[in-house]
């Protein structure tokens, strides 16, 4: 019986109005992209609250991804300017106290934007395979350290 | 039994032996703090700069977090794991006279209606070694509730520290047996006794602080509905946890299931009548104002607890004055009422 | 200045200008203070300015209602500032007290510069430039700029910007910035594996008790999102996995609004460095979005407001 090797293992919080239609384009677009993110659907990227992303970190996920619409596309107006800087400074702070950049990942991605959607996760997951699985909250850590 | 003495740097080895058959407990840093952790089998220079910890010894016996059990959905109904303590042996060395009266105070509690099989595991599988305090803290106040700084009859076995020696005596049976199962002990002299006398003595003098107690259940009975006092006496209070976590006798705690599908585990953590959740019901919290919750703790740690089990559940070791982040003093309350 | 604030005190308590005076008290242990909130004419002979008045009193205006005459230093007037900003506060119902401030004694770094427990001093008085100890017996001499806070090094802001009253002359700031940003300097030079295992040390520490939520004057929630229970973020007990994330969540709800007075790390029973996530976040946000907390009373606060030159970067 052979080793399963690690696949990663993320989550996408795309925003309804865009980034969640970009990613059903691509799929009806029949473009690939990898099955390691599962999707959850937000109304609007300024709906994501620091804690879902550092959850699931803690729950064991290997990294996180936002999506939202364009700068002055939100569907509610401000939402993504409201999450822009949120954004900036989670960001900063997650790499201050030693979680890999790789991990968290944010993008602007429309409605009418199928291959970019493609294109980001695919980047995305192949960032967080080079940074290895979520070992951060695990309390007992075998094999080295 | 006689007072015993080592010379201080004979510590080594007389841990040394203990370490044998117990887990062996002291002062240690860790993480720029005092706190009670395993011995490191050899340092022994706690005994330079040792005046008390942060956290009491009670979170040895009733630890800030504790699985109770873990539980599993199994094929006919849910699989449950016991996690009692270990039946393994400790010593906690270098424990204060205020610390080791706490013990003895929520014994009380904890083997009450319900016994409380974690906490009553500890206490029977260790052994208090205490050490005599020479030079009380500037927020000390045992003297004032009958607790002597230099002496104890709540360890088992109690040190004092007379400069170049560590005089040793017996104070409860498992003490006494433990002590003559012990090796490279002499006998002390009575000039040594003298001296531990008199630190003993001078220890109890230098405590400035203290605590107006005379007449103390009537004065609480008769001031509960004084508003006025207690929101003056509040106003400043952060109503954080602090002075409950700190605090050598407070035992409240919570208790939660954490589970996630088909497993999970039963958790008991501290928590704090401060808190302003404390008291929250479905339909009301009762003690939802600070003043409250102030008025709460004062009357239950010298009023309650009294009238239950007939000891102030405090023991003067200063540690809520100490840590409050703004200076509330319960000598300062108790002594206003 | 202690006698013009006592001056000022009972002339506002008098005309019923204010309905309760906030400031420092003598502490009951040796060479603190304790906040001191009054309306009686007679405490107000307790009140006391000296170098050991470390509490950030903005704190109590969220809780207490009503008009308040409140002492502040200049941190402590920029959390009083923010507040405002964030519409918790009125300005009509504040009498700023300001007290421009040298810097305030950390007495633990006191007791180690001496090398002796502060316990057994007998009194400390501030002469000029130093501070004389006086144990038993002897007499020791420490330059006061050794023995300060962290966060008094490189204060750019130590008299009050907004106040009634100005208790003394003003001070000039203080720019020995890398002092105060020491500890967060030379952790950023550490790796990312390094830095998450010094915080799960640290965090390991944590007995939850809330002291540095309680004490913030930012944190103002009715009900803490630890609070919670439906949905549950985090635990009630201390793990350290949710003792950080505990941390650093609330270091984002308070990003952009804290004035790094430092009582959060000053009230930690176990010691945590809190203070190098909150002033971590002090200079990003200063970086990001060129705001300061509290120095301009009509900005807005830094996340309830967007420019559309924000930086974005980092987004794909």
């Amino acid at each position: 019986m052979e080793e399963t090797k690690w696949e990663p293992k993320v989550v996408g919080f795309l925003c309804h109005w865009c980034s969640y239609a970009g990613a059903d384009l691509t799929g009806s677009a029949r473009m690939e992209y990898p099955h390691n993110i599962r999707i959850i659907r937000v109304p609007c990227s300024g709906r994501i609250d620091p804690m879902f992303i550092l959850r699931a970190l803690q729950n064991g996920l290997d990294g996180v991804l936002v999506s939202g619409c364009h700068p002055g596309d939100c569907h509610y107006q401000s939402g993504n300017f409201h999450a822009r800087r949120k954004f900036a400074v989670t960001r900063k702070l997650l790499e201050y106290v030693g979680i890999e950049p790789e991990r968290v990942q944010f993008s602007w991605v429309a409605a009418s934007e199928g291959p970019k959607m493609a294109q980001v996760v695919k980047e995305f997951v192949e960032g967080v395979r080079k940074v290895g699985p979520n070992r951060l909250f695990k309390d007992e850590i075998r094999d080295g350290e | 039994m006689g007072y015993k003495r080592i010379k201080k740097d004979q510590l080594n080895a007389f841990l040394r032996e203990l370490s044998k058959d117990y887990a062996v407990v002291l002062p240690s840093r860790s993480g720029g703090q005092v706190v009670f952790g395993p011995w490191d089998g050899e340092n022994t220079d706690f005994l330079d700069w040792y005046k008390n910890t942060v956290i009491p010894p009670k979170a040895l016996f009733f630890p800030p977090v504790e699985e109770m059990f873990r539980f599993r959905k199994g094929e006919e109904g849910y699989e449950i794991e016991e996690l009692m303590p270990d039946k393994g042996q400790q010593i906690i060395f270098g424990i204060r006279p205020c610390d080791a009266r706490a013990l003895k105070i929520i014994d009380m509690l904890f083997a009450d209606t319900y016994r409380d099989p974690y906490y009553l595991r500890r206490r029977e599988n260790s052994l208090l070694i205490g050490l005599g305090c020479n030079e009380p803290c500037d927020t000390c106040f045992c003297a004032s509730l009958d607790i002597s700084p230099g002496q104890s009859e709540d360890v088992d076995i109690l040190c004092t520290d007379t400069g170049e020696d560590l005089l040793i005596e017996a104070i409860s049976d498992k003490g006494g047996n433990l002590l003559s199962r012990m090796s490279g002990l002499s006998d002390a002299g009575s000039e040594e006794e003298s001296k531990a006398r008199e630190l003993r003595k001078s220890a109890k003098e230098r405590i400035t602080r203290e605590i107006n107690l005379s007449g103390l259940q009537e004065r609480m009975r008769s001031n509960f509905e004084n508003r006025a006092y207690w929101e003056k006496v509040s106003k400043k209070c952060m109503a954080c946890g602090i002075c409950t976590y700190v605090c050598p006798t407070c035992h409240c705690f919570d208790i939660n299931d954490e589970n996630r599908k088909k497993e999970g585990k039963r958790v008991r953590n501290w928590d704090s009548c401060k808190f302003p959740l404390f008291t929250r019901m479905p339909m009301e919290n009762p003690r939802h104002e600070k003043w409250r919750r102030m008025r709460q703790r004062y009357h239950h740690k010298f009023e309650y607890y009294p009238m239950n089990f007939g000891a102030i559940a405090c023991t003067g070791c200063g540690r809520c004055i100490r840590e409050c982040p703004v200076n509330v003093d319960v000598t300062e309350i108790i002594g206003g009422i | 200045m202690e006698n013009r604030l006592k001056e000022e005190a009972r002339k506002l308590l008098k005309e019923g200008k204010v309905d309760y005076i906030v400031g420092y008290g003598n502490g009951t242990v040796k060479f603190r203070t304790s906040p001191l909130i009054t309306n009686k004419e007679e405490d107000i002979e307790s009140l006391v300015i000296n170098p050991f008045i470390a509490n950030n009193l903005s704190r109590y205006p969220t809780e207490i209602k009503g008009k308040l005459g409140i002492v502040v230093k200049g941190c402590d007037s920029r959390s009083l500032v923010s507040l405002m900003q964030d519409n918790k506060v009125n300005r009509d119902d504040m009498v700023i007290l300001g007290v421009p401030c040298e810097g305030v004694v950390d007495i633990k770094k006191l007791g180690e510069q001496i090398g002796a427990d502060i316990d057994q001093a007998k009194e400390i008085d501030k002469e000029g430039d130093n501070l004389i100890v006086q144990m038993d017996g002897s007499k020791k001499t420490v330059p006061f700029r050794d023995v300060i806070f962290d966060k008094c090094f490189g204060c750019e802001y130590p008299t009050p910007l907004e106040y009634d009253i100005l208790l003394g002359s003003e001070v000039s700031p203080r720019i020995e910035i890398e002092k105060s940003l020491k500890k967060i300097k030379e952790f950023e030079d550490t790796d990312a594996p390094e830095r998450w295992r010094y915080w799960k040390e640290q965090f390991s520490k944590c007995i939850r008790c809330y002291a540095c939520r309680n004490v913030c004057p930012a944190c103002f929630c009715e009900r803490c999102f630890v609070d919670v229970n439906i949905p549950q973020w985090i635990t009630t007990y201390g793990s350290w996995q949710d003792n950080l994330v505990f941390q650093l969540i609330r270091t984002l709800h308070v990003a952009g609004r804290c004035s790094d007075c430092g009582e959060c790390e000053r009230s930690c029973p176990v010691g945590i460095p809190l203070r190098s996530l909150q002033r971590k976040m002090v200079e990003e946000v200063k970086g990001l979005f060129n705001h300061e907390t509290g120095v301009d009373k009509d900005a807005f606060p830094v996340f309830t407001h967007y420019e559309a030159t924000d930086p974005e970067e980092f987004i794909k």
